[in-house]
């Protein structure tokens, strides 16, 4: 009997080794353990032993049985990884093929730019703030230094809607909103829609953006106003950006100055970008005049300030080399996926 | 202001190079619009000589030239020109040479023989009988003087000065000028200012026996001083004069009017000259005009006045207008004998008006616009005389004529050098202060930090401590100002909540695959036509531009959806075959038209979809999406939109306020904006949406129950909305109602006609217990006897 034992398990165990498939492996296993299966044939003998051989016998039985269990389920999993192996390899993909595509939309160029204006000044303590683009000739005008006939009247072409209502030319005249309804000390921005009568063409439009800097508090100086601008460009322009300030006019800042930073492109050596200058206007800023502030109710012997107003097309189009402002405001989709 | 750098030179030291003196003029504050070097178009072109000429054996009215052009050797010219003769001295544009209007010469044959060049006309030089005499004559230009062959014509005509065109900021009228410039220079160069101190002679009797001058309104004119010349000798203007007024862009005309263009120009005080012998009356009166009055100004124009312009007139009717233009009846003319001449004071917002009432503006209205000097008005007036009496164009009557209504004081100010310091913010030495203010003509004193500062009227801009403040560091220089961190309390930047909810739209959008739009805030005058709005629609009560740029930009927009429908159009035009798009806007509200007083503007939103996958549906998904940001609780009614789809459009409740209107666009209105496919539309208020107040998120525990699922089949009337199904399943669930779902609509074969077949899924699950099958039963047979009543039958 015992030698019948090993007959068995050993043609089972060549027969578990060279079984193809799981289909196979589940054969032998239900022909050598299964209810009818040979080793299990073996127990059933049992009866016919010996009371002393039987011990020895059954411990023999059960061995062979485990070990042809352990055999088995050793070849199915090898097998299983075989097979899981082989499935893999037949699921290559070619990773050049197109991509399943997400949907996404997105905010405009313009606005890209303003909402990183934004960060850059709340991140210095200003208040984002807003104004209403029809204004009056008081708010717009008057309490910004330029009364009726002024000359300086001139500098902007202006839409009017009504006797003394227009369509706002500067986002100055949030300026003035504010300082009539917080007092100092003061820090706010206000980006937003100005107009101006300027024909439509590459470099011009009728509809455009700034963006509205103010300051008032006791002690400030230009220098404020330089440091506050320096910290701007450094964010839009790149950390080795350099601000420049030539002086300049604006009825409602004494002193004034136009605000250049070194150009991007050639570091400013001078290239076409600038016009060989090496620096390019960016906006335009000063000391809060003193008439300003004493319209608004503030005491210009007590508080100072700066303002400034930065145009937000010409970053728009030199940060993304548009060439045309009309892009802007013509939406074509493959224009606008572009940001 | 355009001026000659010779010109300049005349009064100020200039001892840098044109390159340099611009940028540091730029730094000052004088921005340089173009430095144009005079004959710069002009390349290898030199004075000839013409040895010889032969006729051309090929042609009947082309000459061949043997020229000197000082290169030994004579070299051959062909020429069309008949004017030439062997021995004149003429223009020779040589091989590879350039002329002002851009042509490039080169050697070549002309009809078979060789031409080395080209002989020029004064017009191909870009001259004129201005520039050199001469130039106007039709032909070759024979030049005076035999100048050496080969010399450069830019040297023979005299062409080596610079132009510079400053750009003159608003506050500074007194720069608008020769004199004005050159002080500034000389305060940048630090160099010697030489203004010219008029003197002259007269020849005795006294102006009031020639005429008397009334000035009825001085508010308008605070100051009118007039002269008399007699035995004008009126003639060409000497080549220096002539040169000065080209170079500013005026054009010479004769000695007398020339005079009085070049102190304008270099004084910056508009003067005018009447032919004395036109004046009626012998009397000049300056008032406001008289109603009905007009006058025929010297370009020929004849203009109706109105009482509030000022004039000058003679005994008898307006005979200029002040500050403005002359009248052609007093006008200087070549065989005037005598004259009249006024300098004065008029008020700038006053000229300003009129001259844009009538549509003029001279050189001289534009000096008044900004405002002169009345102090200077007295120093034209001798410098003219000194022209007069140097250049011989007449002889002068002693004694002049000044009204004026007083004369200002000087401004004082008192500062301490610290409050100047403050505002920039730079430690400029209190020396450097006081002797940057004395250089520039402000009289500057100092008692330790105190300085008295005396403002002269012609610098009327400087009005306090920020003006002086300006004047130090723009000379002190702005590289001084260094840059400091923010400093102060430390404070938080915010937005307006408005903003942030905004933001978050826009945040929303993106991710629902949508592009952000930007359009102008106004529209054609007739853009709301294409909604085909009834008449007395609100959104046809629009507010007018009333300097539009034409009728395309002409209203301000009472709604986006026509600019939307616009980008659509253009996108599809493109063959762009699917879109979605949104706009973040204002709509301009009037209280009442014309407005009077500020419009209510609007937060509002538009949306637009289109291609293959958008419909309906796809756009109420979106507003849902939009809503549920909000907070808002929605409703959907049915509308009738004429812009819409009659079927297809529908109105968002947001908490029972209307919130939205969308739908599909009625395919009249898109083909208006040509376009032939399905696109869908919406427009939001967002004044509405910003006003929810949305409730603070609060955890709800995750089910811990099974929940159980059962499908509801139902046939209804066709009509019947599934929200009202929707309703009835929802009200019979109850509490236990998790979720509801819509998988099937349909009618046609074995549905009865006016049927349709409605089916939905409905998950029930209850928070605190497994449901036992008596709960669901019950919860059963209420959807079922609820849609009953609603007129959904249950399939059997």
């Amino acid at each position: 009997m015992k030698e019948k034992i090993e007959t068995i398990r050993a043609a089972a165990k060549n027969a578990i080794a060279a079984s193809a498939d799981e289909n196979e492996i589940e054969e032998l296993r239900v022909k050598y353990l299964g209810k009818k299966g040979e080793l299990t044939a073996m127990l059933k003998q049992m009866g016919s032993l010996s009371p002393e051989e039987r011990p020895a016998m059954g411990q023999l039985v059960n061995e062979a049985k485990q070990k042809l269990e352990t055999l088995i389920a050793e070849k199915k999993a090898q097998m299983k990884e075989k097979a899981t192996e082989m499935r893999l390899k037949a699921e290559t993909v070619d990773i050049t093929m197109p991509a399943k595509p997400v949907k996404t939309g997105g905010i405009h160029p313009l606005n890209h730019v303003v909402n990183d204006m934004i960060d850059i000044f709340m991140s210095m303590g200003f208040d984002v703030v807003d104004g209403p683009e029809v204004e009056t000739d008081h708010y717009n005008f008057e309490c910004l230094n330029v009364p009726a006939d002024h000359p300086a009247r001139d500098m902007q072409d202006t839409f009017y809607l009504g006797e003394n209502l227009l369509l706002r030319t500067q986002t100055s005249a949030a300026q003035i909103r504010t300082m009539e309804t917080r007092k100092p000390p003061i820090r706010v921005i206000c980006p937003g829609r100005v107009y101006r009568a300027d024909e439509v063409d590459a470099t011009h439009s009728p509809v455009f953006h700034q963006l509205e800097g103010l300051v008032v508090d006791k002690g400030i100086s230009m220098c404020d106003l330089k440091g506050v601008l320096e910290q701007f460009a450094q964010e839009i322009y790149g950390k080795d950006a350099k601000v420049r300030f030539r002086p300049s006019f604006f009825p409602f800042t004494e002193p004034s100055v136009e605000v250049d930073v070194s150009c991007s492109e050639c570091g400013g050596k001078g290239c076409r970008v600038c016009k060989g200058a090496g620096w390019i206007e960016i906006l335009g800023a000063g000391m809060v005049h003193p008439n300003v502030l004493r319209s608004c109710g503030i005491d210009p012997d007590v508080y100072s300030g700066f303002a400034f107003g930065i145009g937000i097309d010409r970053i728009t189009t030199t940060r993304y080399k548009i060439s045309d402002i009309r892009l802007l405001f013509e939406n074509d989709k493959r224009f606008l996926e572009q940001f | 202001m355009k001026i000659s750098l010779k010109a300049l030179k005349y009064y100020v030291d200039i001892n840098v190079p044109v390159e340099e003196l611009c940028d540091r003029m730029v730094m000052a504050g004088f921005e340089i619009e173009e430095i144009e070097k005079q004959g710069d178009n002009i390349k290898n072109v030199v004075a000839a000589k013409i040895l010889k000429i032969t006729p051309h054996g090929n042609s009947d009215h082309l000459q061949i030239c043997q020229m000197d052009v000082g290169k030994g050797e004579p070299v051959q010219i062909v020429t069309g020109a008949q004017n030439i003769s062997e021995g004149d001295y003429v223009p020779a544009a040589l091989d590879d040479s350039y002329l002002p209007n851009g042509a490039h010469i080169v050697a070549g044959k002309l009809r078979g023989e060789e031409s080395n060049g080209m002989l020029c006309s004064g017009d191909e030089l870009g001259l004129t009988e201005d520039d050199y005499e001469g130039a106007a004559v039709n032909g070759i230009l024979i030049l005076k003087g035999n100048p050496v062959p080969g010399t450069d014509m830019r040297e023979v005509l005299g062409l080596d000065d610079y132009i510079i065109d400053f750009k003159i900021t608003a506050n500074r009228p007194d720069c608008n000028c020769f004199l004005g410039v050159a002080k500034e220079i000389s305060v940048v160069l630090g160099t010697e200012f030489k203004a010219p101190k008029p003197e002259y002679k007269t020849v005795g009797q006294n102006i009031s026996d020639y005429i008397s001058v009334e000035v009825r309104n001085f508010d308008l004119c605070p100051r009118y001083i007039g002269r008399v010349v007699k035995n004008l000798r009126i003639k060409e203007s000497p080549e220096w004069m002539k040169k000065a007024i080209t170079a500013s862009g005026m054009r010479p005309i004769n000695n007398i009017v020339d005079i009085t263009n070049f102190v304008m120009l270099e004084t910056g005080q508009p003067m005018h000259a009447f032919n004395y012998n036109d004046i009626a009356g012998k009397k000049i009166i300056v008032r406001n005009a008289a109603e009905g009055e007009t006058i025929t100004t010297l370009d020929g124009t004849d203009h109706n006045l109105t009482p509030d312009m000022l004039v000058i007139a003679d005994g008898e009717r307006p005979s200029c207008l002040a500050g403005i233009m002359g009248g052609k009846e007093s006008e200087i003319e070549s065989d005037t004998t005598d004259l009249f001449l006024e300098s004065a004071k008029f008020r700038r917002d006053n000229i300003r008006h009129t001259g844009r009432t009538l549509g003029i503006r001279t050189e001289a209205s534009g000096r008044y616009e900004r405002g002169i000097d009345i102090i200077n008005v007295e120093y034209a007036m001798e410098r003219a005389l000194q022209l007069i009496y140097d250049l011989d164009a007449g002889d002068i009557i002693d004694g002049a004529i000044d009204l004026n209504n007083g004369l200002p004081e000087e401004r004082i100010i008192n500062v301490t050098t610290d409050k100047i310091k403050e505002l920039i913010g730079v430690d400029v030495p209190d020396e450097k202060i006081i002797s940057i203010l004395n250089s520039l003509y402000l009289p500057t004193t100092a008692n330790g930090k105190e300085l008295t500062v005396r403002v002269p009227s012609i610098r009327d801009d400087v009005e306090g401590r920020a003006d002086l403040a300006e004047e130090v560091m723009r000379i002190y220089g702005c590289d001084h100002i260094v840059g400091k961190p923010m400093r102060g309390d430390v404070v938080r930047g915010r937005k307006l909540p408005e903003r942030i909810k905004c933001d978050k739209i826009k945040d929303f959008m993106s991710a629902a695959g949508a592009r952000e739009i930007v359009t102008y805030s106004f529209i054609s005058s007739s853009a709301v036509d294409s909604l085909l709005l009834p008449e007395n629609d609100e959104r046809r009560k629009q507010i007018k531009i009333i300097n539009p740029l034409g009728d395309e930009y002409s209203t301000m927009r009472t709604q986006l959806t026509t600019s939307m429908l616009t980008v659509l159009s253009t996108n599809i035009n493109r063959k762009i075959t699917n879109g979605r798009f949104y706009e973040i806007s204002k709509r301009f509200i009037p209280k009442q038209l014309p407005i009077t007083e500020q419009p209510d503007e609007i937060p509002t939103m538009s949306v637009g979809i289109y291609g293959d996958d958008e419909d309906f549906f796809t756009l109420k998904g979106i507003i849902e999406g939009i809503m549920r940001l909000s907070g808002a609780h929605t409703q959907y009614e049915r509308i009738s939109e004429p812009y819409l789809h009659p079927g297809r459009q529908a109105l968002v409740k947001a908490n029972n306020t209307v919130a939205a209107v969308f739908g599909e666009v009625h395919p009249s209105v898109a083909a208006s904006y040509g376009i032939d496919s399905r696109v869908y539309v919406a427009e939001i208020k967002l004044d509405v949406l910003l006003g929810i107040n949305k409730r603070k998120t609060v955890y709800k525990p995750l089910p811990k129950f099974p929940a159980v699922e059962r499908d509801f089949a139902m046939l209804c009337d066709a009509e019947l909305p599934v929200g009202d199904i929707e309703k009835a399943i929802a009200k019979g669930a109850g509490r236990l109602l998790e979720r509801l779902e819509l998988f099937d609509v349909y009618s046609g074969s074995q549905i009865p006609d006016g049927k349709k077949s409605v089916a939905y899924s409905v998950w029930l699950r209850s928070a605190n217990s497994t449901l036992t099958d008596k709960e669901i039963d019950a919860v059963n047979s209420a959807i079922i006897k609820n849609l009953e009543s609603a007129g959904a039958e249950l399939r059997k």
